[in-house]
């Protein structure tokens, strides 16, 4: 695998949709070639930084409350 | 006509997703009154729909998209606004902090604070933003990111491209600003 099918693949890969073989090739390559584990790790990283920093919003106990009563 | 059981257990599973829609509708709205509303008319609504909903299906992908169609309906004119995205071009952070002499994770990630993060997703244009929260915030596949949002997967990952590079564009300015990346930085031409 060249570094740019690797760079095309990577968006899937982080978010876990490629197949098992595709997926397993992306490994492969990134395992052999150190620029592509880093942005990799890059892309991984700021994923999650984008989960973490918006999943801390939970709806309120009262509005989850008034929920429950108007759905029952 | 449900029985009475079957639509509490409805409505118990329904709410297992509360957090999920509350958050979409929070990033879409940037009002938490607008939200629960929001929500709230969801709720009601798929109460109402319920026998479309199909056992075995992904009901929060079901629900997700009940909310976002109430949002896109009131808030129609919205829709116009809707700035593409396509002169972003190709922006890569990383490479583009590599080409300042940084070290993109650990130099950069590491300090950026998530109010920052929160900003930059608020200033995706909407169309953007959901698809960023769907995958990335509650981690939903493609393919259930494209019932939630009534397109094509091949249109979630197109958005999902555009609104990462747009999302690292914005967190580059901020580090930028903030003084975490050095402008220009050891590859500067100096200016004699
Ligand atoms: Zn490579
Ligand atoms: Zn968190």
């Amino acid at each position: 695998m060249k570094c740019q099918e690797c760079a095309d693949k990577l968006d899937r890969f982080v978010d876990r949709e490629l197949t098992n073989t595709e997926a397993l090739e992306v490994q492969l390559h990134l395992e052999g070639c150190p620029d592509c584990m880093e942005h990799y790790e890059f892309q991984e990283h700021l994923k999650r930084l984008v989960k973490h920093s918006c999943d801390c919003d939970v709806a309120p106990v009262a509005f989850r409350e008034k929920l429950r009563q108007i759905l029952s | 006509m449900a029985e009475p059981a079957a639509e509490t257990a409805f409505a118990d599973e329904a709410l297992t997703h509360l957090d999920t829609l509350y958050r979409g509708a929070l990033r879409l709205t940037h009002d938490p009154d607008a939200a629960q509303d929001l929500v709230q008319e969801a709720y009601l609504r798929a109460l109402r729909y319920q026998h479309s909903y199909q056992q075995g299906t992904n009901m929060k992908a079901w629900l997700f998209a009940i909310m976002r169609n109430l949002f896109w309906d009131r808030f129609k004119g919205a829709r116009k606004e809707d700035v593409s995205l396509d002169d972003v071009g190709d922006f890569v952070l990383f490479e583009k902090l590599r080409d300042e002499g940084a070290r993109p994770e650990s130099d950069v990630l590491d300090k950026i604070a998530a109010s920052e993060v929160v900003a930059a997703v608020d200033k995706l244009p909407p169309l953007h933003r959901e698809v960023v929260l769907l995958v990335d915030v509650e981690g939903f596949s493609y393919k259930d990111a494209a019932q939630a949002l009534g397109v094509p997967i091949g249109t979630v990952m197109s958005r999902l491209h555009r609104a990462r590079q747009q999302l690292q564009k914005s967190l580059f300015e901020y580090a930028v600003e903030s003084g975490i990346v050095r402008p220009g930085g050891p590859t500067q031409v100096s200016q004699a």
